[in-house]
């Protein structure tokens, strides 16, 4: 059996819990799922849609709060119980916060950060990126083990659900509230700033081949066309074209969109160092020189004030 | 003189010294208390003290910078050095210990004196005008009354000197007397708690100065040493500048920062260390004396030192406090990605190593092998990953086969540490300063050629605090060396910027120039050049800061370099490139960059 843990805060799941049951379907084995602290019978129901052997609503008084010596005293009371073959978690920031400790506390081996799981033998074995994702290198822990998934490494949309709710109990754990040595303060969110090009899923960025402010509109068309927020490099930010929180690059917000369009952008290394995780980048620059294309996906070598407005005609028409 | 006069005089005396004293006293406690950083290495005394005649003396620093207030000041000066025995022959008469005010050579002394009186009286009154009138911006926004007050003291005993010649006898001769004395015993005792402290303390700091630019020693993990991160911390040296500085605002004229409207003052981080020396809130930190936003705003260009006529040293102070706080945690948000990059990938950018293996192959470059090569060329974070500079060095590469200098690569490369340096993120510079040294000695490396000045100056100098010593050069200097049997005739007009850490730091002006104007170019100079450059705004690991107050440095350096009217602008380091390509790109304008090397190549095809 694989023991899902899945992570939600104030009685929202955090969907990323969702491609780590979909990874655990796809293992084939028998799965449940476990989800703890307030709220947990909520986020029970939910999860109860998937096809699943059992939902396990963990709930105690200690963990209204996220705390790291909450959940491991909780999660290990879990895991005892029920001998799962391995333990799935999301790789998220909680994850990462509380696995290493839990897997102590259970003296199980902790896979961190995985792509994909295959069986060999009956063993499980996880895949996990080394050297920067250069390499991948297969682990295989002796005996049960806790695996966490790479966020995005499996596609929630691949979670098969059940015909029939399945069937939520709860799981009564005895956490000492006095045992907890975290005094978490109030959670606060720091102040964003006004753009935040990090979660956009496309972006146009304008370079200064785009010569003068009025042209930045052309590309701001192009960007609600295609649906993409507005970015820039540092030259068209410091002559006040655009604001600075627009701005690219290793003086500005660092960037991986699926979609990132340079537009008149040479590629100057301040600016490639904050993009260079985009998915797919198109180039669009006059000199065919430009450092750009050594790092785009798809490169045209021409003046973008004629490009773009064919773009634009084929998009609008 | 009467009994009774002398008497009075001797208590005045006494009472002057325990103010004078008791001020001493608090000071050098202080300076005493601080962990000791002065070093002077084996055989530099020599060098030191020739250093005191010139800059003290000689007053070298206070004229450079500003000729007509420097003179004044160097009469005044003098004046005061002349006046030293006259003053001592008349107290030692005013407290009855011995009487030579009758000798025949006092009276020949006291007529010399006169000229010098005079020079005072001008000097001072120029430099009173000047405070009180003119006004300029390096003296503060408010007006120092005790330094007008000293002024008029000043004024008074030369006044006093002269009026002596025609009071012989009688009451008045006697006030004129009290009168002169007081002074010089009032001023006494305004001395320590003043900026005129610089009278007695700057012989000693201009000789303790280090006689390399901007040293700040390595720390020692063993004795588990962070940095300056309370008042605690602060060093001997940075305690004896406390007291120095004379204000006279050099450095904050000369600090690019405060030029471009942003708060950091260097001058008056040397007086909040003072003040928060005097209130003894030892246990405050740096961040709360300094405020630590201005602390990042330095770009480490070393202008406040360079200028400075005392002889302070504020990047030890700065880069001090820097490292307090990065050893807290507190480094600005866009350095955790740099230390990041530079722990995981060794490189500023966080690029791979594929990507300059690219450029060794493409390049045709050879492994360094001590048998084969003269030079080992270290092409740094901008030769081995920004396609700009990589172009510089494919014409430098092409300079150096023309002239059959033989040259390699290392295998593999880090980062000098240079960011990590200057930013007080001493672990992670001394991690890799140790790998590359590693790196070096196993390749049995003699000399080393860089075209980039903040390598030049990390291994060529921060490097040898590890016991390495190495010929490191800038490959202006070595082409500059190997052209000059050639020769072009001038037809382009041309301005150049100096890299601080080649103009300032390793004062190496001379050879860019010449070999430009060996190629052709006739060079317009901006402002600020030579050894004094203004910085572009990218040291101190500002190259990756996100908002600047105020204008952009490079801005302000672009447009200085653009008013030269040159319709090229050459430049010799690959981050002052970056910035100023930038911010011509913001300006809109026509005019090209070029860098040296690129520069030459294009020349030397046209001759051989």
């Amino acid at each position: 059996m694989i023991l899902v843990i899945a992570e939600q805060q104030n009685g929202t799941l955090n969907r990323t819990s969702l491609e780590t049951l979909a990874a655990a379907q796809q293992t084939g084995r028998e799965v449940k799922v476990a989800v703890a602290g307030r709220h947990a019978a909520a986020v029970a129901a939910v999860l109860a849609a998937a096809q699943v052997a059992e939902v396990l609503s963990v709930e105690a008084a200690a963990l209204d709060i996220y705390t790291l010596d909450g959940y491991v005293a909780a999660l290990a009371q879990v895991v005892k119980s029920e001998r799962p073959d391995h333990v799935f978690l999301p790789h998220t920031y909680q994850t990462r916060d509380f696995a290493p400790a839990l897997a102590v506390r259970l003296g199980m081996a902790l896979v961190t950060d995985c792509v994909g799981t295959r069986w060999q033998d009956g063993s499980l074995i996880a895949a996990r990126p080394m050297f920067q994702g250069r390499l991948y290198a297969d682990v295989a822990p002796m005996g049960p083990a806790l695996v966490t998934f790479q966020i995005g490494a499996v596609r929630a949309d691949s979670l098969v659900n059940g015909s029939t709710p399945a069937p939520v109990r709860t799981v009564p754990v005895t956490v000492d509230l006095g045992a907890i040595r975290q005094k978490p303060e109030a959670p606060f969110r720091e102040a964003k700033q006004a753009v935040d090009l990090t979660q956009a899923e496309r972006i146009v960025s304008v370079g200064r081949g785009i010569k003068a402010q009025d042209k930045i509109e052309m590309a701001r068309q192009l960007a609600a066309a295609i649906g993409a927020e507005l970015g820039a490099s540092r030259p068209i930010c410091d002559a006040g074209w655009l604001p600075m929180d627009r701005q690219v690059g290793s003086s500005g917000q660092t960037v991986a969109p699926k979609l990132y369009l340079a537009l008149g952008i040479s590629g100057a290394i301040q600016h490639l160092v904050g993009m260079k995780g985009a998915r797919t980048i198109v180039a669009i620059n006059k000199d065919p020189e430009a450092p750009i294309f050594e790092i785009a996906d798809y490169g045209i070598v021409g003046d973008l004030f004629e490009i773009v407005p064919a773009i634009l005609k084929e998009l609008q028409g | 003189m009467y009994p009774a006069e002398i008497w009075i005089f001797r208590f005045v005396c006494v009472a002057f010294a325990v103010g004078f004293g008791a001020q001493i006293a608090t000071r050098l406690a202080l300076f005493l208390r601080a962990s000791n950083n002065i070093r002077i290495p084996d055989g530099e005394s020599g060098i030191r003290i020739w250093r005191v005649v010139r800059e003290v003396i000689f007053q070298s620093r206070t004229i450079a910078e500003r000729p007509l207030v420097g003179l004044a000041h160097l009469g005044v000066f003098w004046g005061f050095c002349a006046f030293l025995g006259f003053t001592t022959v008349e107290f030692l008469h005013g407290l009855g210990v011995t009487d030579l005010t009758r000798s025949e050579w006092f009276a020949t002394y006291a007529l010399l004196l006169v000229p010098f009186a005079l020079a005072v009286l001008v000097g001072i009154t120029g430099l009173i005008i000047r405070r009180v009138f003119v006004r300029p911006p390096a003296l503060g926004d408010h007006l120092s009354k005790e330094s007008v007050l000293i002024g008029f003291f000043i004024i008074t005993l030369m006044v006093t000197f002269l009026l002596d010649f025609t009071l012989t006898e009688g009451v008045a001769a006697r006030v004129n007397w009290w009168v002169h004395a007081l002074v010089i015993l009032t001023f006494i005792v305004v001395i320590p708690g003043s900026k005129h402290f610089h009278l007695l303390m700057s012989p000693f700091s201009v000789y303790l100065r280090s006689s390399t630019l901007a040293t700040v020693p390595n720390l020692d993990f063993e004795r588990e040493q962070v940095g300056l991160e309370t008042l605690k911390d602060v060093e001997r040296k940075q305690v004896l500048d406390a007291f120095t500085c004379v204000e006279c605002g050099r450095c904050q004229v000369n600090c690019p920062a405060h030029g471009t409207g942003k708060r950091l003052n260097p001058k008056t981080l040397v007086l909040q260390n003072e003040d928060a020396l005097l209130a003894g809130t030892m246990d405050s930190t740096l961040a709360d004396i300094f405020d630590a936003k201005v602390l990042w705003q330095c770009t480490t260009c070393g202008a406040c030192e360079m200028q400075c006529p005392v002889g302070v040293e504020h990047l030890p102070l700065i880069i001090g406090a820097r490292r307090g706080l990065v050893s807290n945690g507190a480094a600005p948000d866009a350095m955790g990605v740099v230390y990041n990059d530079l722990e995981r990938r060794g490189n500023i950018w966080g690029l791979g190593a594929d990507q300059r293996e690219k450029f060794v192959q493409a390049a045709g470059l050879d492994i360094f092998d001590s048998a084969k090569h003269e030079y080992l060329m270290w092409l740094g974070c901008a030769g081995s990953f920004e396609a700009d500079f990589q172009k510089s060095l494919r014409s430098l590469f092409r300079i150096l086969r023309a002239r059959g200098i033989t040259f390699g690569v290392l295998a593999r490369e880090r980062c000098t540490g240079d960011v990590a340096k200057r930013t007080g993120n001493e672990y992670v510079f001394q991690q890799l300063a140790h790998a590359n040294i590693n790196d070096f000695r196993a390749a049995g490396v003699r000399k080393i050629l860089t075209s980039c000045p903040h390598c030049l100056r990390t291994i060529g100098v921060d490097y040898q605090e590890f016991g390495f010593v190495v010929e490191v050069v800038h490959s202006t200097v070595l082409v500059a060396a190997i052209t000059r049997d050639l020769s072009v005739p001038a037809t382009d007009r041309v301005t150049f910027h100096d890299p601080c850490y080649l103009g300032r730091y390793a004062g190496q002006t001379e050879e860019p120039r010449v070999l430009l104007q060996r190629f052709g170019a006739s060079i317009a100079e901006p402002v600020r050049h030579g050894a004094n450059p203004f910085c572009c705004g990218a040291g101190g690991g500002l190259l990756f800061e996100e908002h600047e107050e105020g204008k952009r440095i490079s801005q302000e350096r672009f447009e200085q370099l653009q008013a030269t009217g040159a319709e090229t602008i050459v430049t010799a380091c690959p981050f002052c490139s970056i910035m100023l390509k930038s911010a011509q790109a913001s300006a809109n304008s026509a005019v090209e960059f070029v860098d040296v090397m690129t520069f030459v190549e294009g020349k030397l095809k046209t001759v051989q």
